[in-house]
């Protein structure tokens, strides 16, 4: 056990000395967690619409009205000769044309057709636009005409953990995920490939450490590193985004630490497959940042993953721990509900300890 | 005089081929340059999608009546709700959704059926998880959709038409909303930038970290050689990039070509070169390869997540609107979305285009002239 515990010394000395590396691991994910708390939004507000009226009526412009009472979308110039002008110049994301006979048909009880093109190039921002749209319509109907309006079963809608639907709620706690799974895997992919790289893994290997020990002080050194980079992250989201921790603090620090652990471990393992720092790097960077930010839930639903890539996202622990940030952060889910999260996660951690240990045991020389 | 220059366009000619064999030779730089965009593609294409379908639906149903089966049948007709066991009670129903195992729940009323008959309104509860944000939001939007068109046909024996206002809407250059039609000409732009800076700084820090740039500068040929000897053959195969990027979208995703092919190949050399300054900037106060790949994060991580290549800009707040006007990427980005998807052409684009333009300009000139000082 000592010699696991000066090669964590070792390791945290070396990691203290490179400015660059520290900057990795403290400055760039506080920089990353700002982008993506900030400036990752999914659903415009304010988006611009075109309308086009020739209807000179009143009832068109109390149509109008209702189509900008939301403020989810505002008007914008019409542009252009036909309903595509405003769109193909880019200055609105839906062009509606308002026949002249609407107020008309509307004043008589008849349906009024409306002309509505919407760019959906986003397609998102296009499904929010199409049901503002329907909204508006029926709102406007209702208000009209009674009879007409009237419904008999009325759903009340509520929207649980998140009534204000503040996306910030649904990004941070995943990026922290996100973020505690890059940059600690990289800082040990880092220090892994170092030591290839400049030859001193063959002072190890004719030492006494064994490759289980090696794996271990430099998981540890490392794990130790990363529970810092949490501590940071987690203090900021709160001070920035008004995150509380609402679900259970043993099952949150607990997946936490697996979590961390199976990130380190995985950057091991691709330090010991590459020859050099920036294979390393690249390598960590191709097979690990993609399928953390695309295959883990942290933008879109998991259901909505395509079938044969959906399978790897259950090998994936930052799938896992997007989950629990959620959970703990937003949801305040039950204990006993979410074991399955710091299960897999140390499986994972545990099966990369494993292999990682092995490969290096393989290189190592039999004393 | 004469001689000069053709000393000079032979020298770089001699360089320029000793440079494409040198990137041809290196694998990693191969995988750069033409399997890292092929993945990317395929991951970004496949696995973001922000389709709202297949929620999981719990429904407590105390009418048990047959307006109450058929209320519940019109919320799964579409898709969007799958109906999940609930458990039976609201309190069960209420567990689930707050530990994750459903998304959506719906709690029908008793006396449905008795309010019906005596025509009285009756308000059913439907629970939707708003942790993201996004999907209730539409997740909602769809419930009063199908509520509203429910109703009219429980109302239909009044014998006016449901609707007051009808929108024909229409989608334009997506119409059947295939998400992978938004993500794909964003990618194709991402994962250009990312290659042009990391295949150009790695060529040449590569010089510097091994010495062979100061045996280089011992030969007759300048500075301005031997940078262009890096940009020439970087560009050309970089423009190979685009179009094994553009095959992928092609025959794999089906995105549709509108616009004009020479503009996109255009503009794309345009974002080639913008790539190629940040990747000399990097090497220019780099030491060695990995001080340039680890610099790279630092710069790539605000340029791509400020480009609206996967988050649209509009949905920004705006100061990050504001802020990415700094950004190249993001001219570049709406300018390959409008050409590829809405086949617009350069009196529609031409102030992104010009904007890339000018920044390929200012960070060609900025990044070499910097990188030629280093070199006396």
């Amino acid at each position: 056990m000592r010699r696991v515990f000066s090669q964590v010394t070792k390791e945290i000395a070396q990691f203290r000395r490179d400015r660059l590396t520290l900057a990795l691991a403290f400055f760039l994910p506080f920089v990353a967690l700002l982008l993506y708390g900030y400036a990752t939004r999914l659903e415009s507000k304010n988006i611009p619409v075109a309308v086009k009226s020739y209807d000179t009526g009143t009832l068109s412009r109390a149509y109008i009205d209702t189509l900008f009472a939301t403020n989810q979308l505002v008007p914008a110039r019409f542009r252009g000769s036909d309903i595509m002008g405003p769109l193909d110049e880019g200055e609105a994301k839906a062009a509606i044309i308002i026949p002249a006979q609407f107020s008309r048909e509307v004043a008589q009880g008849r349906v009024a057709d409306i002309q509505v093109v919407i760019d959906a190039s986003d397609v998102n921002n296009a499904r929010v636009i199409k049901n503002c749209v329907i909204a508006a319509g029926n709102y406007f109907a209702r208000s009209r005409d009674i009879a007409r309006g009237r419904q008999l079963i009325v759903p009340q809608v509520r929207l649980w953990f998140n009534p204000g639907r503040d996306e910030a709620l649904y990004v941070a706690p995943g990026a922290i995920a996100v973020i505690l799974w890059i940059f600690p895997c990289l800082l040990a992919a880092l220090a892994m490939s170092r030591e290839k790289e400049q030859g001193t893994i063959l002072q190890l290997y004719v030492s006494s450490i064994t490759s289980f020990e090696l794996v271990l002080g430099k998981a540890l050194a490392y794990t130790l590193i990363a529970l810092a980079q949490a501590v940071l992250l987690i203090a900021a989201s709160m001070a920035l985004f008004g995150l509380r921790l609402v679900g259970d603090p043993f099952m949150f620090v607990l997946s936490l630490v697996v979590f961390l652990a199976s990130s380190v471990l995985f950057g091991t393992f691709a330090g010991t497959r590459a020859s050099t720092q920036s294979a390393a790097v690249q390598l960590v960077a191709t097979t690990g940042f993609t399928t953390a930010l695309l295959l883990s839930g942290f933008l879109y639903p998991l259901r909505n993953i395509t079938y044969p890539l959906s399978l790897i996202s259950n090998i994936l622990p930052a799938r896992y721990f997007v989950e629990e940030c959620r959970n703990a952060f937003v949801r305040g889910a039950d204990f006993a509900s979410q074991l399955y999260i710091p299960l897999a996660l140390s499986s994972c951690a545990l099966f990369l300890y494993l292999v990682t240990s092995n490969i290096l045991r393989k290189m190592q020389l039999k004393g | 005089m004469h001689l000069e220059r053709l000393d000079f366009r032979l020298q770089l000619r001699a360089l320029i081929r000793k440079e494409l064999q040198q990137i041809l030779r290196d694998r990693q730089l191969i995988f750069l340059l033409f399997a890292m965009p092929i993945l990317q593609l395929f991951i970004y294409g496949f696995a973001l999608s922000p389709e709202v379908d297949r929620l999981r639906l719990g429904i407590v149903d105390h009418a048990g009546s047959s307006i109450s089966r058929a209320l519940a049948a019109s919320l799964v007709v579409n898709g969007v709700f799958e109906v999940e066991e609930s458990g039976g009670t609201e309190a069960q129903l209420a567990r689930k959704v707050q530990d994750g195992q459903l998304d959506a729940g719906l709690i029908i009323p008793a006396d449905l059926e008795r309010r019906y008959r005596s025509g009285q309104k009756t308000r059913v509860q439907v629970l939707i998880d708003g942790v993201d944000a996004n999907t209730a939001g539409i997740a909602s939007g769809y419930v009063g959709q199908i509520l509203a068109a429910f109703n009219r046909q429980l109302t239909t024996g009044t014998q006016l038409p449901g609707e007051l206002v009808a929108p024909q809407i229409t989608f334009a250059y997506n119409p059947g909303l295939i998400s992978s039609w938004f993500f794909v000409p964003g990618v194709i732009a991402l994962v250009l930038n990312l290659v042009s800076t990391l295949v150009s700084s790695a060529a040449l820090v590569r010089e510097k970290d091994s010495g062979t740039l100061e045996q280089l500068l011992m030969t007759p040929v300048s500075s301005l050689q031997i940078l262009l000897a890096k940009i020439v053959p970087l560009s050309f195969l970089l423009m190979i990039t685009v179009f094994v990027a553009l095959m992928v979208a092609f025959l794999v995703f089906h995105v549709p070509f509108r616009g004009n092919l020479l503009l996109f190949l255009f503009v794309s050399f345009l974002a080639i070169l913008v790539g190629i300054s940040i990747g000399i900037a990097l090497a220019a106060y780099s030491e060695n390869q990995r001080q340039s790949l680890l610099t790279s994060f630092f710069v790539n991580l605000p340029v791509i997540q400020l480009s609206g290549a996967i988050a649209p800009l509009e949905s920004m707040p705006e100061i990050f609107q504001w802020m990415s006007l700094l950004n190249p990427l993001r001219y570049y980005v709406s300018c390959v979305r409008a050409i590829i998807l809405k086949g617009v052409g350069l009196e529609e684009i031409w102030p992104n285009v010009l904007a890339l333009a000018a920044y390929a300009l200012i960070l060609l000139s900025l990044s070499s002239s910097r990188f030629r000082k280093q070199l006396k």
